[in-house]
């Protein structure tokens, strides 16, 4: 298990670093001058000054070949420094720790939420196949599926605030405060659509097999039955879900953290977008792709655990 | 005959399940309406979608301005169907341009099989697996007001009309990037059905007849690969929606003036609690929107693909 998942992790390297070439070169050659880019907004005409412009360059070395620049940048990183954001001149690592615990702990409160109240409702459905309370459930996750997060976000909030009278929930003052509720919501409802459609074919599927059969045959309790034969062969495929979710659930950061006043890593994107703040920007792929790294990783690894075929089949026996 | 007896086509058939699937009708018919608006857009709109009126600034809804007025008088309800030309054409485009790149790469990789293969596929989940949302946003920040400055500068040299149209730029720009990060899964597709049904014994049967291969394609092959291709087809287009509308919302999409639902409902946001009109008909209408795709998608996953039933 150790090789391989060295292994992995060996090949993971070469593509993260074709990644950030790829976007260090069009920041390099796209986005034009970044001492130009600062100076224009600082006071003074600094930044149509050529002289003082050049000189600037110079002491920054920024006037080296790319390959030269990409090399020193890639030293950095692996020593663990993503350089200075270009707007504040802040440390782009302070920013980040900052705001990365923000965006991890909503993210994981609400995957895990959203992955139990996901499986439930499936059961649920799956149990009750082709009843009202299966429609009503299969209903809902298609309508929840759709919704974008910034439609959904602005609009529960409208709701509370209108017609409920409640607060309007902004801000962050920890993930044990009720303004998280919203959020969380949110963020769990889109990705739990696809829980509650995977639970629910998985339990349907299962439910065909013949040691649920015997089972039941034999006289064993539904709850029984569901929990001690159908729990684990329900997971495997949510489990293996769990890659997409967690895109899904960064991807949905940067669009609601805004909306909802929070200040994690979704927010940090979008101020970094909305002023070109480049190695903010940089520093955030490579944070974002490590952790779909990794859980794709954890997917793989634990995938074995939940199903035995598959450790037997990576081995090369026959189904 | 009988008619319980009766014999459907394979089209038939799977029109007669998607008929039967009410949930999917509706969101078929929300879906036409959205097309025939957005193509006869400039018609329906009761005002031009720029012109301000500073005098009913913010107005709510009422029978001269449907959906009320945004903050510089403009009438929203004209805006919103603007809006939805902006989604259709970039959800379209986005999805032909990133089939197009699908259907290209897949069959390379499903026929030529060994090295080539395994490099397609190696791209496929590369590219799914790198935060796609962030990459199409950098590509949109770091080349967008460089093209669009080299533009400014060529207009400048050559008074040609010609460059004076940024919005081709942006338009441009979104399609390629989206379509960038929406193509390895027609790749995959379109390579695991080559694969599946190349070697299925009605194609092979028909080879050692010496069935030629067009007719092997149009009759075997097309009518037992398209289901899935239809199914995913019509999701991308839904998806490329939803993208096009959270970059606009992020400021980083189509640009102001030109209407999007996204940029209208983050002008929306700044404003809610005095005028939530101004908010409520782009994200009701995006909502409902994409609720039809979801609804439409299921229906076409039951109706054309008949090996999923339970």
């Amino acid at each position: 298990m150790g090789k391989y998942i060295v292994g992995r992790l060996l090949r993971w390297i070469p593509s993260i670093f074709i990644l950030l070439l790829l976007i260090y070169a069009l920041v390099f050659f796209g986005a034009g001058d970044p001492i130009k880019l600062i100076f224009l907004r600082a006071p003074g005409d600094v930044a149509y000054d050529e002289a003082r412009i050049e000189a600037i360059r110079e002491s920054a070395g920024l006037n080296r070949p790319f390959p030269v620049q990409f090399g020193d940048y890639i030293s950095h990183i692996i020593r663990g420094d993503f350089g200075n954001s270009l707007v504040s001149g802040r440390s782009v690592n302070e920013m980040l720790s900052a705001a990365v615990p923000v965006t991890l702990q909503i993210g994981l409160t609400a995957v895990f939420f959203l992955a139990l109240i996901g499986i439930l409702l499936g059961v649920i459905a799956a149990l009750n196949q082709n009843k009202l309370i299966d429609n009503l459930i299969v209903g809902f996750a298609l309508f929840i599926w759709g919704i974008p997060v910034f439609v959904s976000g602005p609009l529960i909030i409208v709701f509370m605030v209108m017609v409920i009278g409640a607060d309007i929930p902004y801000g962050w003052s920890g993930l044990f405060s009720p303004k998280v509720i919203v959020p969380l919501l949110v963020l769990g409802l889109n990705p739990m659509a696809l829980i509650i459609r995977q639970a629910r074919a998985a339990v349907l599927e299962v439910m065909s097999e013949d040691y649920v059969r015997t089972a039941r045959a034999k006289g064993l309790p539904s709850q029984i039955v569901v929990f001690r034969h159908m729990l684990r062969p329900v997971l495997i495929p949510v489990f293996s879900q769990l890659g997409l979710i967690v895109i899904n659930t960064l991807n949905n950061s940067i669009l609601i953290e805004k909306v909802f006043g929070l200040p994690g890593l979704g927010r940090l994107t979008e101020s970094a977008i909305k002023d070109s703040d480049y190695p903010v920007i940089l520093a955030i792929v490579l944070i974002f792709s490590i952790v779909v790294m990794l859980s794709n990783l954890l997917v793989d690894i634990m995938y074995p655990l939940l199903d035995p075929r598959a450790e037997y089949k990576r081995k090369g026996g026959e189904e | 005959m009988d008619a319980s007896e009766r014999q459907y086509s394979l089209t038939k058939d799977a029109f007669n399940r998607l008929v039967a699937n009410k949930l999917a009708i509706i969101g078929l018919v929300v879906i036409v309406l959205l097309i025939l608006v957005a193509v006869f857009g400039p018609l329906l709109t009761p005002y031009d979608f720029l012109s301000q009126d500073l005098t009913e600034r913010n107005a709510p809804p009422s029978a001269k301005h449907w959906f009320g007025t945004d903050d510089l008088g403009r009438d929203i309800l004209s805006r919103v169907i603007y809006g939805a030309r902006t989604a259709v054409i970039v959800a379209f485009s986005v999805t032909i341009l990133s089939f197009l790149i699908g259907i290209i790469l897949g069959s390379i990789a499903g026929y030529m099989g060994g090295k080539v293969d395994s490099f397609i596929t190696w791209l496929i989940d590369i590219t799914m697996s790198v935060p796609s949302l962030l990459i199409v946003i950098v590509i949109n920040v770091s080349l967008k007001p460089t093209l669009v400055n080299w533009m400014d500068a060529q207009f400048m040299a050559t008074h040609n009309e010609f460059w004076r149209n940024t919005i081709i730029v942006d338009f441009g720009i979104v399609f390629g990037s989206l379509a960038l990060i929406k193509w390895p899964k027609a790749a995959r597709l379109i390579r695991g059905q080559i694969l599946s049904i190349r070697n299925k014994n009605y194609v092979i049967a028909a080879k050692a007849i010496g069935v030629p291969t067009p007719k092997i394609l149009t009759s075997y092959v097309i009518p037992n690969a398209i289901g899935p291709i239809i199914v995913l087809f019509s999701a991308t287009l839904g998806e490329a929606m939803v993208l096009e509308s959270s970059f606009s919302f992020l400021g980083v999409g189509v640009r102001p003036p030109m209407p999007s639902w996204g940029n209208m409902i983050s002008d929306g946001l700044r404003v809610w609690q005095v005028y939530p009109h101004i908010l409520a008909a782009p994200a009701i209408v995006l909502g409902i929107v994409t609720i039809a795709f979801s609804f439409l998608g299921d229906g076409l996953n039951d109706a054309l693909n008949p090996r999923q039933w339970k």
